[in-house]
């Protein structure tokens, strides 16, 4: 469906618009899903992956066919594990035992669940959950035991969460509370599809040793996302920006929504995205562990869309009116230059980081620290790809230089332009001295009195006089003496 | 914060240069709760004097003068940061040269000096060596991200007199690395200081902005570069102290790649920034409120045209050199940062103060200090 909007603006971003025909007509999937060959459960599984995800779906089905369909039902489990969560009309006592189980209903046949409420957008998931666990058991033990362990323990992070939340409107209380609850509903993914990646054979082992960059990878999107949806967080009375930021700002969570707030709020939210920021090198490190181009298309394309994101939010208090989104026509750009190598993904990191550099203030209580955290990124993506090489910085002997060579000829090339540079400013100059002098010489013959002016001007009489007469009688003055 | 390094370092250090900008700020750290005894030596001892330690004057291209000083210390451990002020770009021709003579004559054949005496009185185990990033860097092209792998520069490469005897006479230093007995060597090279008592970086962004040139910038401010709080630059020299020290504890030679002595190491805050952002970070330390809508900014190209007319104009007047030159249009454009990964994991160096707390506690410390004798009105006028 095409807005009227839409074309409006595309009309006038014609780049955009080459970047969306463009990726829609070159873009080539790695792999390719093979729906002939699927089982029916397993085509309902995929309707519901597109229907529930519309950033993810793409990404997923392009996956190599090793990891197509565990990670396939990775995302609905832990979609229809997030729709308990957020589900409003359940009561704590329903919700709490359904998350802490729901990684043994994953496989039990024929489980679903029809108590979601009425108004929960992907109801019907969990109402034909059969599919799902119908698929997961055919999946292969190693993978399942994997996504069962991740299910678990995020399970039981948002059975906590909601608790909490029970007792304490502010449960996400300190920076420490908000880095937990990032972990349980994402730097857990990042774990759980890291040992899915590396079991396969598809990333480099040495990733699971790094658990900082898994956990890097989850937290940076999910924190991005926390920015960009804090007007539909207002609007829900949902608390995310943990109490510990915003209380620096404002006295009540509610007051970062009032215009008579506003910068106020901006400066809170630069906290926040430097907050985010902070994960964003550690994301491209983890990145370079990817070796199959699936896989890296996958992983980069979010993490993408996350620091163009982040420079979206940024010092932009539409944040605080509306939700924000990256254009359809910049988001194709961004996914051409995420489905090749880490360097344009690097590439991308920086440009967007630049751009939020640009607009970083020194009234911002943040500055200092975001244009650190804007260095630290540049620093780190110049270790893996170094734009100087101290090799070829050698001492050059002192000896004569042959004039043939083409540092000599530079050299002489830039002496002559220098020389020509001199001329040129000489002609200029003479000219504009030469045609002052004329134009003065014509004044003279032409009866302009110099001595006149000038004894005028120094006594800092610089407008002509206002009438005739009084001009006269200058001229009188000087001309008879004082009278 | 008590510096937990410097009460391992044993009984008498001697500290060259002990009264200057960094010296000052090295004494005071090893005099922080510990058992050694601190004595300084430079050419007059009579501002920045710590309490607790010995005072010395000699002059260190002067062997007698030296030698006697060095008997009455006894010094276990030597770190020498005594260098000449380097001279502003706005000096003229003569003074340049003057100056190169100067630079020469106390960086590297005072260093020699100071190397050699230590070497012969044979108390000396460990000798600390204050060189410069800028030993690395022409002064002039990009340098990114440079690490210890970067060689040192020497004209004509090296287009700055001052550069190039900091880093003739650290090749002096580490060559004496095991030469004279167990006397072991490190030097270490600092980029762009500023601190309280700083006197050039700091005082002349304040003159900026004194002097209302907040509302300029020159270039894309799209360059990182590297800032060093004192502070630990004087940590990372008692940390490399240290390091020696516990080399000389080993019962073997270490490795190649574990080696810190007759080594160098660059030392930075690990925190490179745009170079406006420090400005504009100082300026609002000190009350600034321009915001980047209200900057003009000229870039490189036009800012190096305006510089030269700029130039040839003051040159026709008279010769003075004025407040915009080319060289200050080409430093401020340039990108220059360094990695310090080699003295985090051999030296366990890190920066004890972050770049904010940095700067907020030198600006208090220039502005209290204006307030006090009424500089800063000198400096408007």
């Amino acid at each position: 469906m095409v807005k009227t909007t839409d074309v409006l603006y595309y009309a006038v971003h014609v780049g955009e618009l080459r970047n969306i025909i463009q990726w829609q007509t070159w873009h080539q999937a790695v792999h390719e899903r093979r729906p002939e060959q699927e089982a029916p459960s397993l085509t309902i599984c995929f309707e519901f992956l597109d229907k529930t995800s519309r950033s993810f779906s793409a990404v997923i089905q392009e996956l190599h066919p090793e990891l197509l369909v565990p990670i396939t039902l990775f995302y609905l489990i832990l979609r229809g594990l997030d729709t308990i969560e957020d589900d409003m009309t359940l009561s704590l006592d329903e919700k709490t035992p359904l998350l802490r189980e729901f990684h043994k209903y994953t496989e039990k046949e024929g489980w679903n669940y029809k108590g979601s409420g009425p108004k929960e957008k992907d109801r019907e998931l969990l109402v034909q959950f059969q599919n799902v666990t119908e698929e997961f058991r055919k999946v292969k033990p190693a993978y399942r035991e994997i996504i069962k362990d991740i299910t678990l323990k995020m399970g039981n992070g948002m059975a906590d969460f909601c608790l909490k939340a029970e007792h304490d409107v502010n449960a996400v209380n300190t920076i420490e509370d908000y880095d937990l609850y990032c972990h349980y509903v994402a730097g857990l993914v990042g774990n759980g599809l890291t040992r899915l990646f590396v079991e396969s054979g598809l990333a480099n082992p040495i990733l699971l040793e790094r658990p900082q960059l898994q956990e890097s990878m989850g937290l940076f999107l999910q924190k991005t996302n926390i920015i960009r949806d804090i007007k539909e967080d207002l609007d829900d009375k949902r608390r995310f920006w943990p109490k510990e930021i915003w209380s620096k700002y404002v006295d009540k969570f509610e007051d970062l929504g009032k215009p008579d707030n506003r910068e106020a709020a901006l400066n809170c939210s630069s906290e926040m995205v430097l907050d985010s920021l902070n994960h964003a090198d550690q994301c491209l490190f983890y990145l370079a562990g990817l070796k199959e181009q699936s896989v890296f298309n996958f992983a980069a394309i979010p993490q993408s869309m996350a620091i163009a994101t982040l420079d979206l939010v940024f010092r932009n208090p539409k944040i605080f009116e509306k939700n924000i989104k990256i254009t359809k026509g910049e988001a194709c750009r961004i996914m051409m230059q995420s489905t090749q190598n880490l360097k344009l993904v690097c590439e991308v990191f920086r440009e967007f980081t630049r751009k939020i550099h640009k607009k970083n203030t020194p009234r911002d209580p943040n500055f200092l620290k975001i244009s650190i955290a804007c260095g630290k990124i540049e620093q780190f993506i110049e270790t893996i790809y170094p734009s100087q090489d101290p090799k070829s910085i050698v001492q050059e002997p002192a000896a004569p230089v042959d004039p043939t060579s083409k540092e000599a000829k530079d050299k002489a090339a830039a002496a002559e332009a220098k020389s020509d540079l001199i001329y040129m400013l000489i002609a200029v100059f003479g000219t504009l001295f030469l045609i002052s002098c004329v134009m003065l010489g014509i004044a003279y013959a032409f009866g302009a009195r110099f001595d006149v002016a000038f004894s005028e001007l120094t006594k800092g009489k610089l407008s002509k006089p206002t009438d005739a007469g009084a001009a006269q009688s200058i001229i009188h003055k000087y001309d008879h003496g004082e009278l | 914060m008590a510096n937990v390094r410097s009460s391992h370092l044993p009984s008498s250090v001697l500290v060259i240069g002990g009264c200057g900008f960094l010296g000052r700020h090295i004494v005071s750290q090893l005099l922080e709760p510990s058992t050694s005894t601190v004595s300084v030596l430079d050419l007059r001892t009579t501002n920045n004097r710590f309490p607790g330690a010995y005072y010395y004057d000699a002059d260190i291209t002067s062997p007698e003068a030296v030698r006697s000083v060095y008997e009455k210390v006894k010094p276990l451990i030597i770190i020498h940061t005594a260098s000449p002020t380097a001279i502003q770009d706005n000096a003229s021709a003569a003074q340049k040269r003057g100056a190169k003579a100067l630079y020469h004559k106390v960086n590297v054949e005072g260093t020699m000096n100071l190397v050699e005496q230590a070497g012969k009185i044979g108390c000396v185990k460990a000798f600390v060596y204050t060189s410069s990033a800028s030993a690395i860097h022409d002064g002039y092209s990009d340098l990114i991200n440079a690490d210890e792998r970067w060689p040192i520069l020497r004209a004509p490469k090296q287009k700055d007199a001052y550069s190039e005897s900091k880093g003739i006479a650290e090749e002096l230093v580490l060559a004496a690395n095991r030469k004279y007995g167990d006397m072991l060597t490190i030097a270490l090279r600092p980029a762009g200081i500023f601190g309280e008592g700083d006197m050039q970086l700091i005082p002349n962004v304040l003159k900026a902005y004194q002097m209302g040139q907040t509302k300029f910038q020159l270039g894309g401010n799209e360059n990182l570069f590297d800032f060093t709080y004192v502070g630990n630059v004087a940590y990372a020299h008692i940390l490399a102290a240290v390091a020696l020290m516990d080399t000389h504890a080993l019962t073997t030679q270490p490795l190649d790649h574990e080696k810190v002595d007759g080594e160098a190491f660059l030392i930075t805050n690990a925190q490179p920034l745009c170079f406006w952002d420090f400005a504009r970070m100082v300026w609002a330390a000190a009350g600034d409120k321009t915001s980047p809508e209200q900057v003009w900014t000229i870039d490189k190209g036009l800012g190096l045209q305006l510089a030269t007319v700029i130039e040839w104009l003051f040159w026709f007047a008279g010769g003075r050199t004025p407040n915009l030159t080319r060289q200050k249009v080409q430093y401020s454009c340039m990108t220059r940062y360094y990695c310090v990964n080699k003295a985090k994991k051999l030296l366990g160096y890190g920066p004890r103060w972050g770049m904010e707390e940095a700067i907020v506690r030198t600006v208090k410390w220039f502005q209290e200090r204006d307030a006090k004798d009424g500089v800063g009105k000198q400096v408007q006028q």
